[in-house]
């Protein structure tokens, strides 16, 4: 079954002179279980696709079916993408992005309580175990190294179970070894937890753990 | 999982910081609305203290703290034959000052008409009331005088027998209580120019009269040192107390006094309205006014406050909408943040005013009435302050969060 099915997503920005075609016409298939890299350079549209996929923005025109059910219709929402993004999505960012007021086992915990969670903090200290962090759960982010901070954004995205996991370039602030382990950690989620997972990235020497490779440039999508 | 509290938690000093900076202000607040009340208090706690049905005072005039009232001294005696009254007592008022040691004496003298009514109705809470006739005072306690206290007044010695406390005018000045007596011979003492100032009115007065101009020997007694002016032959009251033997049959008792032509009869209640609507009015209604102000520069001092706390953490408000946290949660945490701020500053202004408050020169009364009351204000003036920050937390874009 299909986690994410996209089909002719198109957007745009601006218009007359300044218009950008940020996505032209760009269809994909994400598949539980499955490690999906999408490639390109700055400015081909890499970001736009993953706020479209991600709920975040909706395209100028195209669907996006979730779980075979249709929740975008030429651009139109047809479901509420805040339920949607709540219950089927976890997202990994570039930094770390955690919540600097709260705990490791806080920022994971409230992303679990906000999914549904009957017991979020212990869907938290799981999760920061499966990650091998959880002797930091009760550390603040900005004590945390930069590799243990992208561990416990990854246990804030898995918090609510997701069926996708969205994540933009999250190895771009850390190191070759880092990077990599890190990778191996969305491969791991994916298969253990039978989540579809799109990376953004721009790192080639990590290619050989993806299953499914896109690449976007100038907001087409080259499979 | 409280958001807001846990925020608080990582920044107490800057929350602290923040709830002080509101709470001084909402000292500010306090205190207006405690000097509203003591106002109130103030002005009407001498009628009250007095414990009558009726006020007997001059035709025309509202009585003896809104107006100017003189009646004849012979009304009590009236009065008290008046079927249905069981007692009427002669009332004197006036504020005077008065020399003592290095220090002056501002107080409102009140007379009480001996020997119906020695002040065992006041409401003292240390020594008696009075005891004889003459040279004996009660007076509150803010006048600073100990029990056992002599005042030099009037060229006699008066000793002070009882303290009441927060027994004061409207004007805020403590009350003193003597016999009529002794509080017309107090009122009536003058200084020595304005002895001889009278002295040589009335002598002018008497060489414009025919009786004057023929016996000279009249202009001789009236310069004469030893001789006092007689600013009038016998001092007027100030006003009639009565109560009556029934009290189901006052409005009759009231209807036969207010037929004779020099006097009026009014309730205690109405007295305590002149007061109110009269004398305190115009600072009622400023400081009524000063109020709405202080709390109108809460609300924005909080407005601001609440909205930049928003916006330092607007990325971390993308971050939660964008892992689908519900408007709910969102704009909750704004508005408890503002609640915490209110609640907090509102504790501490009750603490410190009730430390501050009893050292301010006129009295500060905070009843729970006022304390609760403020403190809805307070939650209200949160509560709206909190718009702005909801706002602008509701118009964040879950987007923001995954831009770098």
């Amino acid at each position: 079954m299909d986690a994410l099915r996209a089909e002719g997503i198109s957007k745009r920005y601006g218009e007359g002179d300044t218009l950008v075609r940020a996505l032209s016409d760009v269809s994909l298939r994400l598949e539980a279980g499955t490690v999906v890299a999408l490639l390109g350079p700055s400015g081909s549209g890499k970001s736009t696709l993953v706020k479209a996929l991600g709920l975040v923005t909706l395209p100028d025109t195209g669907r996006i079916w979730m779980q075979d059910r249709l929740v975008v219709d030429n651009g139109r929402a047809v479901a509420s993408l805040r339920e949607l993004r709540r219950r089927h999505l976890g997202f990994v960012f570039q930094k770390p992005n955690l919540i600097p007021f709260m705990t490791a086992r806080q920022n994971v915990a409230v992303a679990a309580e906000i999914g549904g969670e009957p017991d979020p903090f212990g869907r938290a200290s799981e999760l920061l175990r499966y990650l091998d962090v959880s002797h930091r759960e009760r550390s603040l982010p900005a004590t945390l190294s930069g590799g243990e901070q992208q561990r416990v954004s990854i246990a804030r995205a898995l918090a609510n179970r997701p069926s996708i996991v969205l994540a933009d370039e999250p190895t771009a602030a850390l190191d070759k070894v880092r990077g990599r382990a890190v990778m191996e950690l969305f491969r791991r989620v994916a298969h253990e937890q039978q989540a579809a997972v799109l990376v953004v990235t721009h790192d080639h020497r990590t290619l050989d753990l993806f299953d499914v490779r896109y690449e976007l440039e100038d907001g087409y999508l080259r499979g | 999982m409280n958001l807001a509290l846990l925020e608080m938690r990582r920044h107490i000093g800057r929350f602290v910081g923040t709830s002080v900076g509101v709470a001084l202000l909402f000292t500010v607040v306090l205190a207006m609305a405690g000097i509203y009340g003591g106002l109130v208090d103030d002005a009407t706690v001498l009628v009250r203290a007095l414990r009558t049905d009726l006020w007997v005072v001059q035709k025309s005039t509202r009585g003896p703290f809104a107006d100017i009232s003189r009646l004849d001294p012979t009304l009590d005696q009236r009065v008290a034959g008046v079927s249905g009254v069981r007692v009427a007592r002669a009332f004197t008022f006036q504020v005077i000052e008065r020399p003592h040691g290095p220090r002056s004496l501002r107080f409102a003298l009140v007379g009480l008409s001996w020997t119906e009514d020695r002040g065992r109705n006041l409401p003292i809470v240390s020594g008696r009331s009075l005891a004889q006739a003459h040279g004996e005072l009660v007076a509150d306690a803010s006048l600073g005088l100990p029990i056992g206290s002599i005042v030099h007044l009037a060229t006699e010695d008066f000793t002070i027998v009882g303290l009441t406390r927060q027994l004061l005018a409207s004007s805020g000045d403590p009350v003193v209580f003597a016999t009529t007596s002794d509080a017309q011979l107090i009122t009536e003492d003058l200084p020595t120019d304005a002895v001889r100032t009278e002295r040589e009115r009335f002598a002018a007065r008497l060489l414009l009269s025919d009786v004057g101009r023929t016996q000279p020997v009249l202009e001789d007694l009236v310069r004469d040192p030893r001789w006092k002016p007689p600013a009038l032959a016998s001092a007027p009251f100030s006003a009639i107390l009565v109560n009556v033997a029934d009290p189901s049959r006052l409005s009759d008792v009231r209807a036969a006094i207010s037929r004779w032509p020099d006097v009026v009869a009014y309730s205690s209640g109405e007295e305590e309205r002149f007061l109110l609507d009269g004398v305190v009015e115009k600072p009622r209604k400023q400081l009524l006014l000063f109020s709405i102000i202080l709390v109108f520069t809460s609300s924005v001092l909080i407005s601001a406050l609440i909205y930049m706390m928003t916006l330092s953490k607007s990325h971390d408000i993308a971050v939660l909408k964008l892992i689908g946290a519900p408007v709910t949660r969102i704009a909750g945490m704004v508005l408890q943040q503002a609640w915490l701020i209110g609640i907090v500053g509102y504790a501490i202004a009750v603490a410190v005013g009730s430390q501050a408050f009893p050292h301010f020169p006129r009295r500060v009364v905070l009843t729970p009435w006022t304390i609760g009351g403020v403190g809805v204000l307070v939650l209200v003036v949160s509560t709206l302050a909190s718009i702005l920050g909801v706002i602008h937390a509701l118009r964040i874009d879950p987007g923001r969060a995954l831009e770098a």
